[in-house]
């Protein structure tokens, strides 16, 4: 959920209003978001399941040090969403491993 | 190749205060920071800052951190972002990865001001989604205008957990609670009370022992700990929360010293394994210093000190700085060091669980060290909280000794005074008039302080309090007054709400209790 009024914060800077997708999914966000930050905000909380045990993650420190919330973005895995802006039109998948869901799902068949 | 006078590693406080003390010598200077914008951490840091004028105490780190960049443009300092300096090898060269590309520097001096790192602690559950460090939850509300959660349990009652707690508090989110594993509230005693005076609880001996929920976080359960730290079985509670915020101490970011060839030691006081150091933050290697957290954790106002103190060293062995100007900087700025370092929270008093009493011979409130509030009687005990006098006055809930004195810049008419020794306890002089004016209610970084009028009306009381939440209250609303615990004492009116642009976003919220809630009343909820 965004923060609609704040006490001490007078402005974000956030820009015009801008589209991606979730794993093909049409999202929104702003221009001055990170992609971590766009997704908190839409209530997504899982960015990667893990390669061995598959359990999900997400972000953790949201300063780029833990690479917990890496996510395949513009078909670029582990990228870190949490210090990546986010930008018209990217589309972000979440990460199976190092690659997408149906990647994974025919590796694992 | 590039070359340069100094080479600064680390854009945050100590970085930036390093750089611009250099470049006002006469150094070319490079910064070379690994994120996407400078400030380090201070971007994040939304409340007051502690310590006296020339500390910009009372100014709110963000402003601090707009400040420091301001200069740093004037004075051309090449401040080159993105840029992860990977080591430091013989003849002080830097290897930097710039985007996609590597790049050599080379400096005469190089300051190391890398900061720190967040510590961890492993518990089942602790990978999920939903389990954040305290950092991430300040990224995420005060840079990114996202909120971390809806119910937060705060793991970690030092500073950061519990500013962390209030700015959460200040984004929207309920906090569940603030626990620490260790028996008292480790931070300062003022932000605790300002968390506790809402109706956070504090659990002391208390940690987390599992993340509930399957994909994302769903609630937490936390146990009491033993002697040993571990936890009691049979002590289990479970909170209702979403996320999981942890704040358990810094550790300094040493590792580009160790490539260097400093000599490194394991100094708990520190914070971890930190170079060795003299007084100029000057490391085994010549010519290589490291200053801020890296060099040991401290607070952001003493890490803006040692950069400069470690710039000076370096100019003057370089020939821009005269060996007494030197001398006489380098005096001030220890001046200015020692009036930071001082106090029960000093870094020589780390880890301290012998202190009783404060500097004057007060007796230090046991109740604020385990729950995060002051008891009734132990208030009593402070003369500068407790003034009797007819009409408005100051009532100072400050506690323990902690450096700060903007209280005493702030009265204009001299009813407030620190003196020399910053950490000291207020005085109050009750032969002075208090107009009720609220700037010392809106300077005290730690909101400690309240205006009371004990015969504001018959029978009422009126009792002015620091208010940084919003919606702020109109005159006129109808409530309900706290006490220092967060439990609701009695039925309140506010009946004034003052704000000026010299107070900074902290409002004066003057509520009206029965006169016998005058000294119990301190926070107010419709």
């Amino acid at each position: 959920m965004r923060i609609k009024q704040h006490p001490i914060i007078d402005d974000y800077g956030k820009g015009a209003q801008i589209s991606f997708t979730l794993d093909g999914k049409p999202m929104v966000g702003y221009e001055g978001d990170s992609i971590a930050a766009a997704l908190h905000a839409a209530g997504i909380m899982t960015h990667r399941y893990t390669a061995k045990r598959h359990t999900p993650r997400g972000v953790f420190c949201c300063i780029g040090r833990c690479t917990d919330c890496v996510m395949i973005v513009n078909g670029q895995p582990n990228v870190r969403t949490c210090i990546t802006p986010l930008e018209e039109g990217m589309e972000v998948q979440t990460q199976y491993g190092v690659v997408n869901r149906e990647q994974w799902e025919a590796d694992h068949q | 190749m590039m070359r340069h006078d100094l080479i600064v590693i680390g854009a945050g406080p100590a970085g930036l205060s390093a750089a611009i003390e250099a470049a006002r010598l006469g150094m070319d200077v490079a910064v070379f920071d690994e994120n996407a914008r400078p400030g380090g951490q201070l971007f994040k840091q939304i409340h007051k800052f502690f310590g006296s004028k020339e500390h910009h105490a009372k100014e709110r780190g963000f402003r601090i951190g707009e400040d420091l960049l301001a200069d740093a443009e004037k004075l051309g300092v090449a401040v080159h972002l993105n840029a992860t300096v990977m080591g430091i090898y013989e003849g002080r060269e830097v290897l930097v990865k710039h985007e996609d590309e590597t790049v050599h520097a080379k400096a005469d001096a190089i300051i190391i001001a890398t900061g720190a790192a967040e510590n961890m602690i492993p518990f089942t559950g602790w990978d999920k989604p939903g389990v954040i460090g305290a950092g991430a939850a300040q990224a995420l509300m005060n840079l990114q205008g996202v909120m971390p959660g809806k119910r937060i349990l705060m793991v970690g009652s030092g500073n950061v957990g519990l500013v962390v707690s209030f700015q959460l508090l200040q984004a929207g989110c309920e906090v569940a609670a603030v626990i620490d594993a260790a028996p008292r509230i480790g931070g300062y005693g003022v932000h605790a009370a300002k968390v506790a005076r809402t109706g956070v609880p504090f659990y002391t001996r208390h940690t987390v022992v599992e993340a509930l929920g399957k994909d994302r976080v769903e609630g937490a359960v936390i146990a009491e700990v033993d002697d040993h730290f571990q936890p009691i079985p049979g002590t289990e509670k479970t909170l209702d929360v979403d996320t999981i915020c942890i704040a358990v101490g810094l550790s300094p970011m040493s590792q580009l010293a160790d490539t260097a060839g400093c000599d490194l030691v394991l100094d708990r006081k520190r914070g971890g394994t930190v170079p060795v150091i003299d007084e100029y933050g000057e490391t085994s290697v010549p010519n290589v210093y490291c200053a801020g957290d890296a060099a040991g954790i401290e607070e952001a106002s003493t890490a803006m000190i040692l950069g400069r103190i470690s710039a000076i060293r370096a100019a003057e062995k370089a020939g821009f700085l005269g060996a007494a100007e030197f001398t006489a900087r380098a005096d001030e700025y220890a001046a200015s060091l020692s009036k930071l370092r001082r106090g029960m929270f000093a870094p020589q008093n780390k880890g301290r669980t012998d202190m009783t009493e404060t500097d004057e011979g007060y007796p230090l409130s046991k109740s604020l060290l385990a729950h995060g509030f002051l008891e009734p009687n132990e208030v009593s005990a402070f003369p500068c909280a407790t003034v009797h006098e007819v009409g408005v006055h100051p009532v100072i809930e400050c506690t323990q000794n902690i450096p700060c004195n903007p209280c005493q810049d702030a009265c204009r008419f001299g009813c407030i005074t620190v003196g020399d020794d910053i950490v000291k306890l207020p005085v109050i002089d009750e032969t002075k008039r208090c107009t009720g004016c609220g700037m010392c209610v809106a300077s005290c970084s730690g909101q400690a302080i309240f205006l009371v009028d004990e015969a504001y009306e018959p029978g009422y009381a009126s009792v002015g309090i620091p208010y940084e939440f919003v919606p702020v209250p109109k005159a006129g609303a109808r409530g309900h007054a706290l006490n220092r615990a967060g439990a609701p004492i009695c039925d309140a009116e506010v009946v004034s709400v003052k704000y000026t642009k010299a107070m900074d976003k902290t409002v004066l919220l003057t509520m009206k209790v029965p006169a016998e809630f005058a000294s119990e009343a301190r926070f107010y909820r419709d």
